[in-house]
């Protein structure tokens, strides 16, 4: 680990201040994943400034209907709390999915949308080739051990995944970020938060380095009660999603899909939001022909490596099971 | 529990401290000075170091030293394996750490920092750069194909087996066969405790080490040897382990590394290997890749077993994970057998003993082979099991001593209620979930190793025994404090028993299961000494009972009483005894001698393991539902911590069916998944209830304890009969371990 400096914000606005003077400065929430990266010597910062002073943990309801999360809340407050479980199941099962308890009890919401990847060239430093942790070092993924790998999306430079459970659930939900800058406040959408690899993996997001993440915003969308979220993993508890689904869906009375939203975690860069899939099942009998028709759409342009090509057809399998556990639900309450 | 079980339920006499944070562990010793050793590593596979620049490292403050090949205080080679046994030490990795500039596999420790705090020797550590030659490294069978070795044995045991004509029953048309190659991949022990070593040098000539291990006597003799003292200048401190399954049986480079840093830095060092190093430093079951052939009557009866092994070894050590020679080599009856192994050295670091080290792979194998072939002859698994039951050892010819694998076999079945089971593959459901049934034969053998004891009595009733024996974690205290009070007739609460210090006397590697029934017998042994040295007090003492009587018609004849095997009237209490003499205290300590070999019986452990899985068709991820495992290890001396010990090596060997792996990464010969996070052991959700029976009587034509040992023989077997539920619940046989979900898809 190399030596920093530690600071201590009271304030957001000082601290978005501080941060925008200091290069090389990472604000610290919860530190299940920064401060693990530091002993790693991925992450390198010069300065902590810890933000857990700052009053963004709560979680209020919006007018109209939709729900604002603090940046500092908890993961398990946030999957505990009777605003999302009422309204938004498929967060708080997506967060009960993630981590262990006493991962989720100390990881912030703003820290999970920053999560890194868990790919095995990044996290050790040993592998002389990542161009996320080391631009222009290559990619060891691609024709290396490439089990948890992404199947969509990626690029010649990069095939790591997001690993983070929530940010799936967030993805389907349309959720909204609201960060702070030295420039004042701005919204980012959620599709627009993380980004696909293309030529630059090292940058994972679309927040400034100088932007704080205050809160995540959920809109109102009353038909999210009927919502599920699916994880694939390797065992029943504590580990990353192989593959993952979100799926809210909007059911007519009679039995035909209005709208439905999917996300699929585990396959791409960014939490993947399956809009072919989506329109491939608006309108139609909620069926499980609808459903694999709908799977089949959005994997088309799927290419898989060495050792996840399994990836494929099990993420056809999980939005088919997904689909399926939702459109069982009782009608939205 | 209706094996025959020593005195009554006792819970672990050091379970309080365990709970309340009192059991210190080697790296938790505070030692007055002590600094902190940060290694680096090499990440390529095979070449040289043509450099290293260590001055950025030296400059940062703290840093004590930076120890390299190019100025390492140079402990002596290890002689070589053939002048070595047990007793002196094992060393799987023969290099000395820092001895050259040759790199042998990725990992290996290149340079060692040492700083006053961990965050400056870490940090420092990051700052060497080391440039290599790279040259082209073997890393699999294939590579390491022209280097292929066929050992005659290991450990004194013979690997290459040839009974009868195998090929001619393998050829016979009239026969059902099955031939299947069934591989397992590396594995990591993961204990909870990381390996680590606190070195201080009290003098030039004297070492004192805090080493978790599984062999204090070994790491004395091994570093004694490395640093030409004798052995007592070396003392090794080790009273609790947090969990080894191998990985502390051997001296591995840390420990050198620890010693070689303190010489160094002329401060103790302390040196806690990374879980990140513990995939590569402290050894890991070997791929193996095996090849069952078998030839069969049609009522079942075998005609010809043949095994054959193909496994790693490294470039800097032997090791060889026999798979055949000790599990197929005697577990059933069959006039022609022949096992081959076969041993590739590849540029990857050391293997090493890996809870039932060959047995445990090669059970997996022999046990799925049965399993296809119960199919082949559509014979129920259990009947052809007990088929070909084998009274006898099927190449010594002796009968095994008190062997109760049919009453397992029975009472498993029962439990479990196999009867209720439709052989069918997909037969099964529950709801949605296809369940699958399936069973395989658990064994392990009965190892004697050689050990002592000291014992002191006390005036007030008390008794303190030492050996210089290990807890791994596994009750082995409460264990020794049960042999005690029952072997030198003191009661439970009044017995001290200690243990991992090298100053006590000799106690063996706590590995090979051997430890209960090797320790217990030097218990024995010290208590007969104890009863005389209190018969030759009391015969002189014309106050006693037992004045003028012979002392050698003297035995204990109650606890706390010595009495006459003439007149049972005539007996005397330990604690008057010693009262008239004007005693305190008795002390008596055995003698190391080697262990006394029955040749009438052959001496080995069996076991039956029951499984259910469920399965969900469209996302196949199995689920264990219930395990039923009914063991015959000969004596229970402690039924609690004995059933977590096969508990725990059914937990791992559901970890070995379903999810353990440590991958690799074949450009660079580096470890991909080597944390906890990337290499999944089985965790709570993955466990279900696991029934634990014991069958059979005490062994004593084994030891005069009557215990044939526990800890290996319940990973055995495991993970034969969670693939072969898998086979039962989906029709579709993985032969290549672990079963995970993407292999059902």
């Amino acid at each position: 680990m190399n030596p920093f400096a530690y600071s201590r914000a009271t304030d957001a606005d000082q601290a978005v201040a501080n941060i925008s003077t200091k290069p090389q400065t990472k604000f610290l929430g919860g530190g299940t994943n920064l401060i693990d990266l530091m002993k790693m010597g991925v992450e390198t910062p010069n300065e902590l400034i810890d933000i857990n002073r700052l009053p963004l943990a709560q979680i209020e309801e919006l007018p109209g209907g939709g729900v604002r999360i603090g940046a500092l809340t908890r993961n398990s407050d946030v999957a505990e709390h009777s605003l999302i479980k009422s309204r938004y199941p498929v967060l708080s099962e997506a967060l009960l999915a993630g981590a262990s308890p006493q991962l989720r009890n100390m990881a912030t919401v703003g820290g999970n949308l920053m999560q890194r990847t868990r790919c095995y060239y990044f996290y050790d430093t040993a592998f002389p080739q990542c161009n996320k942790r080391n631009p222009g070092s290559g990619c060891g993924a691609i024709e290396g051990f490439n089990r948890i790998h992404a199947i969509l999306g990626q690029s010649e430079q990069c095939i790591a995944t997001n690993p983070s459970d929530m940010c799936v659930a967030l993805a389907a939900l349309d959720a909204v970020v609201r960060v702070r800058g030295a420039r004042g406040e701005r919204e980012i959408k959620f599709e627009d938060f993380h980004r696909l690899p293309g030529a630059t993996p090292n940058v994972d997001t679309n927040l400034q380095p100088d932007e704080l993440i205050t809160a995540v915003d959920l809109p109102a969308i009353p038909f999210a009660t009927r919502s599920h979220y699916l994880k694939v993993r390797d065992r029943a508890s504590y580990a990353f999603a192989l593959v993952s689904v979100a799926a809210i869906v909007d059911l007519a009375t009679d039995g035909t899909i209005k709208t439905a939203r999917v996300a699929l975690g585990g396959v791409a860069h960014k939490p993947w939001r399956a809009q072919k899939a989506e329109q491939s099942l608006a309108g139609k009998k909620a069926d499980e022909q609808t459903f694999r028709a709908a799977a089949e759409a959005e994997l088309a342009a799927a290419k898989a490596y060495k050792h996840n090509s399994f990836k494929i057809e099990m993420a056809k399998r999980a939005i088919v099971r997904a689909l399926t556990t939702v459109s069982k639900m009782g009608a939205a309450s | 529990m209706s094996a025959a079980v020593m005195g009554p339920v006792k819970n672990r006499v050091d379970g309080r401290l365990k709970v309340t944070g009192g059991a210190k562990y080697s790296v938790e010793f505070e030692v007055p000075k002590c600094a902190h050793g940060w290694t680096v590593e090499s990440n390529i596979a095979k070449g040289k170091i043509l450099s290293i620049d260590t001055k950025a490292a030296e400059a940062v403050p703290g840093v004590l030293a930076v120890v390299t090949h190019l100025n390492a205080p140079k402990p002596k080679q290890p002689a070589s394996t053939k002048e070595r046994t047990h007793s002196h030490g094992i060393q799987n990795e023969e290099r000395v750490p820092f001895s050259d500039d040759e790199i042998h596999y990725a990992g290996q420790y290149v340079a060692l920092v040492v700083g006053q705090t961990i965050e400056q020797a870490r940090y420092a550590a990051s700052l060497v750069r080391v440039s290599y030659a790279p040259e082209n490294p073997l890393l699999t069978m294939e590579d390491a194909e022209h280097k292929a070795k066929k050992p005659k044995e290991n450990f004194g045991d013979d690997v290459q087996i040839k009974k009868g004509d195998v090929d001619l029953a393998l050829k016979d048309s009239s026969l059902i066969k099955v031939e299947q190659t069934y591989t397992t991949p590396t594995e990591t022990h993961n204990p909870i405790e990381m390996s680590g070593t606190i070195a201080m040098w009290e003098a030039d000539d004297k070492l004192t080490l805090y080493d978790a291990t599984q062999f204090v006597k070994g790491v004395q003799s091994v570093l004694a040897r490395a640093w030409n003292l004798p052995q007592e200048n070396v003392r090794v401190i080790c009273p609790f382990v947090g969990g080894a399954f191998g990985c502390k049986g051997a001296v591995w480079p840390h420990v050198l590394v620890a010693a070689i840093g303190a010489k160094a830095a002329g401060v103790p060092v302390k040196f806690h290997v990374t879980r990140r190093n513990m995939f590569v430093g402290t050894g890991h079951r070997t791929p193996t890749s095996q090849t069952i052939s078998l030839a069969a009557e049609r009522d079942g009866k075998l005609k010809a077993i043949q095994h054959v092994t193909h496994t790693l070894t490294s470039t800097v050590g032997q090791y060889i994970e026999s798979c055949g020679a000790r599990s197929t080599g005697l577990m059933y009856e069959t006039p022609a057998l022949r096992i081959e192994e076969t041993v590739y050295p590849v540029n990857i670091s050391t293997p090493t003993f890996m809870r039932a080290p060959g047995e445990c792979p090669g059970t997996y194998a022999l046990e799925c082979a049965l399993d296809e072939l119960s199919y082949a002859l559509k014979m129920d698994p259990v009947a052809l099991r007990i088929v070909n039951h084998a009274d006898n050892h099927p190449t010594k010819n002796v009968p095994f001593s008190a062997k109760h694998l049919k009453e397992a076999y029975e009472l498993g079945a029962q439990k479990f209620g196999w009867s209720k089971r439709n052989a069918e593959p997909r037969s099964m459901r529950d709801g949605d979930l296809l369940v699958g049934w399936g069973m395989a034969t658990a064994t392990y053998p009965a190892h004697k190793m050689n050990a002592a004891a000291k014992v002191q009595l006390r005036a007030d009733g008390s008794a303190t025994v030492q050996c210089a024996t290990h807890d791994l974690g596994t009750g082995a205290y409460t264990a020794f404090t049960q042999i005690s009070s029952e072997q030198l007739g003191v009661p439970f609460e009044k017995v001290t028993f200690e243990l991992g210090k090298s100053d006590f006397p000799f106690g063996p590697v706590a590995g090979g299961s051997n430890s209960t029934g090797t320790v217990g017998t030097a218990i024995h042994e010290v208590a007969q000494l104890l009863h005389k040295a209190l018969a030759d007090l009391a015969v002189k003492d014309s106050a006693s009972p037992l004045f003028n009587l012979k002392s050698d018609d003297i035995a204990m004849v109650a606890p706390g009483r010595i009495g006459s095997k003439i007149d049972n009237k005539k007996s005397d209490a330990y604690i008057d005894i010693l009262k008239r003499a004007g005693r305190d205290s008795i002390e008596v300590e055995s003698q190391l001698k080697d262990p006394e070999e029955n040749k009438k019986f052959a001496f080995q452990s069996w076991g039956a393991h029951f499984c259910e899985v469920k399965i969900d068709p469209l996302l196949p991820r199995v689920q264990v539902t219930r395990v039923v495992s009914v063991m015959n290890c000969g004596r229970i001396v402690t039924p609690k911590p004995a059933r977590s010990q096969i508990m725990g090596g059914v937990v791992m060997g559901i970890g070995m069916a379903l999810t353990e792996e440590t991958a690799y990464d074949f450009k660079t010969g580096m470890p991909a998944t080597r944390n906890l996070a990337d290499y999944h052991v089985a965790v709570n959700a993955d466990v279900p209830e696991i029934d634990v029976s014991f069958v059979g009587e005490p062994d004593f034509a084994f030891n005069p304890i009557g215990a044939r040992g526990i800890g290996e023989i319940g990973i055995t077997g495991i993970a034969a009969a969670v693939a072969n539920a898998v086979y039962h619940a989906t029709g579709k046989r993985v032969r290549d371990l672990p079963i995970t979900i993407d292999k059902l898809i």
